[in-house]
């Protein structure tokens, strides 16, 4: 009796010794995996931060200097930390670049920065609609020539603007363009200037994935091809809109090699970047006659002031990047590159 | 679409008709509206591009005899002949070029997909990281980039020496070199990064979690899922980080060719800029054909 009894006894604990050994190797796989994930995601982290800091570190270089006086530049133990603030930079470099001068030949615009800010947002307006208006085009409608014309506007995309630049002077000059915006302007409303070619790869991209039947339905309705595009294409293509205007402006604001061309004998009419340059020289000269040396005009003197300076002229598109900045993500996750 | 069109057409009575131009089948007025939609794109191309385009070919193989009319006069190939015999300059700044392009490229695409690919995972703090890893496209393409790249750029990276000495002397020339251009690069893949996550985004998730089902690992997902489906990006982004170096403002034959702007010497100019862009073409047509036997096409759209 007793030996049964005994021996049921042995049974049962050897059963939940098995059932713990099984609970705990479950458990055991569950942390293993837990572990494996940890691990992975602590080095992708490591990775995404250390990539991170690549792409800061000549942004947050250039902040740092800019605030730096000219005992800590000076000084290379002072790397990350400036020994106290040198909040006049900004003020050297915002008159050095001459911000908000009033311009006389543009009344209405004050200063270097409202140049740029005038040709950025008008060659954007240009763009977005001419090239969603194009790029439609090419989606929706089959016309004879329709292969040819697209190989040709990637084409466009392939030619640097510095093969082309002679014959368009000549041209511009021809028609009395120069020393004007016009050069800058116009041609982004018949789908070229900067990156023209690639706004119409983008739009067509996109409208390619769009379905057919709200269109076929407008038209059923007797709504004509200009009214369906603006009236229901291009709202519905708000997301590659966005993508559109900010590269768009992105790559104005910063474009520097053809304002240097067509505006040279305009200063007044000068984009903000082209200002940089130019001031630097100034710099340079200033600190020249100051300590009576000769200098190479290439090399910058005060550094601090040189980043102040850099840094006030992207300042307008960080502040106007950070109000678009998750519409604008999201609209690159939609603008259907690969369509699946 | 137009046959079926065209079989509802004598159905819709007068306001349809009325319209309709006569004796227009719906056919040709469709294609005529979209003619419609690209004429400003056509009438640009005239103007724009297909007029400089051709007068810059004929400028670089003729003489500019006069600059205020623009009066050329046909000098068959001596502009190239100058290139390539008298000038010093300009073959050995068509080859650094062209290595840089050769070894940036590559490095520029594997770098801005695993970027890409990092920022797609469902990670805390994707709209931080995306933000900065986009900061350099809004920082400049021009000359703010150059001004920051050129004072700022030099070590970011650092390998000890004693490391250095180990690996040996032409290995260690070969890994600080690529550090030192590792930071450039990275900095000019801003666009090739949003265009590879556009392209991921756009992948279904059904199909990764189909093939999870089926037992595939995250190894072979990337190689028989994500490759092929984002290789048009890959072709595009190639593309692009070609024509980005060829045009970049501190390439020196672009450099060069301003330089000959500003002197006056533009038929030179003219030659030095077809060439150098007849050899980038050449290899964008060479890749493009054998990639896009490579790429994977997602039937017909």
């Amino acid at each position: 009796m007793e030996k049964t009894a005994d021996r049921a006894a042995q049974r049962a604990a050897e059963k939940a010794a098995k059932k713990a050994a099984k609970h705990v190797s479950v458990q055991n796989r569950f942390t293993k995996k837990h572990v494996r994930k940890f691990i992975v995601s602590v080095f992708l982290y490591l990775v995404l931060f250390d990539l991170a800091f690549v792409f800061l570190y000549p942004f947050i270089t250039m902040i740092i200097d800019s605030l730096k006086s000219d005992a800590d530049l000076v000084n290379i133990t002072v790397k990350w930390i400036p020994s106290s603030l040198q909040w006049s930079n900004y003020k050297v470099a915002f008159d050095g670049l001459d911000y908000f001068q009033i311009s006389s030949t543009f009344p209405f615009l004050g200063g270097f920065v409202m140049n740029s800010v005038f040709v950025t947002l008008v060659a954007t307006i240009g763009h977005t609609f001419v090239c969603a208006f194009v790029g439609y085009g090419f989606a929706r409608y089959k016309f004879p020539g329709r292969t040819v014309f697209f190989l040709l506007v990637i084409l466009t995309m392939l030619v640097p603007t510095q093969v082309l630049i002679f014959p368009l002077y000549i041209m511009y000059s021809g028609w009395g363009w120069l020393n004007n915006y016009l050069p800058l302007l116009v041609p982004c409303f018949f789908g070229y200037g900067l990156r023209g070619g690639f706004y119409i790869f983008l739009f067509r991209q996109f409208f390619l994935g769009l379905p057919y039947e709200m269109e076929e339905a407008a038209r059923i309705d007797g709504c004509g091809a200009l009214k369906t595009f603006f009236k229901i294409m291009l709202p519905m293509a708000r997301s590659s809109t966005l993508v559109c205007v900010v590269l768009s402006v992105v790559w104005h604001w910063n474009d520097f090699f053809e304002p240097s061309i067509y505006l040279t004998q305009a200063p007044k009419l000068a984009l903000l970047p082209s200002r940089l340059p130019a001031m630097y020289a100034a710099l340079n000269q200033v600190a020249s006659e100051a300590e009576d040396i000769a200098l190479n005009s290439n090399v910058v003197v005060n550094q601090a002031i040189c980043m102040a300076s850099t840094f006030l002229v992207i300042l307008p598109l960080l502040i106007a990047y950070m109000f678009v900045q998750k519409q604008f993500m999201e609209g690159v996750e939609r603008s259907g590159l690969t369509g699946m | 679409m137009a046959e079926n069109k065209q079989a509802k057409q004598p159905k819709v009575k007068e306001p349809k008709v009325k319209k309709e131009k006569k004796g227009m089948t719906i056919k040709t007025r469709r294609s005529l509206e979209g003619i419609m939609f690209i004429t400003p794109w056509l009438i640009g191309t005239a103007i724009f591009f297909l007029f400089p385009l051709i007068t810059s070919i004929r400028l670089s193989f003729s003489e500019l005899t006069s600059m205020a009319g623009f009066e050329m006069e046909w000098n068959g190939i001596e502009n190239y002949r100058y290139l390539f015999q008298q000038s010093t300059t300009y073959i050995p700044n068509f080859l650094a070029e062209v290595k840089d392009t050769l070894i940036d490229t590559p490095i520029t695409l594997v770098f801005s997909l695993i970027i890409a690919m990092l920022v797609n995972r469902d990670i805390k703090g994707r709209g931080f990281f995306r933000t900065v890893f986009f900061l350099p496209v809004l920082l400049g393409t021009g000359y703010v980039m150059e001004v920051l790249l050129g004072s700022e750029m030099n070590g970011v990276i650092t390998i000890p020496s004693g490391l250095l000495q180990a690996i040996g002397a032409s290995f260690a020339e070969l890994v600080t070199g690529f550090l030192s251009r590792i930071t450039t690069v990275l900095w000019k893949s801003g666009v090739q990064i949003i265009l590879f996550l556009a392209g991921l985004q756009g992948i279904s998730a059904s199909l990764y979690e189909a093939s999870r089902v089926d037992g595939a690992t995250e190894w072979e997902n990337f190689w028989k899922i994500t490759l092929p489906l984002v290789s048009p990006i890959i072709l595009l982004n190639f593309v692009y980080t070609m024509i980005d170096s060829f045009t970049d403002s501190s390439n020196k034959i672009m450099s060069d060719i301003e330089h000959c702007f500003s002197n006056g010497a533009l038929a030179r100019g003219a030659s030095m800029g077809w060439f150098y862009f007849a050899f980038t073409f050449l290899v964008c047509v060479i890749v493009l054909a054998v990639m896009s036997r490579l790429t994977f096409n997602q039937g017909e759209r």
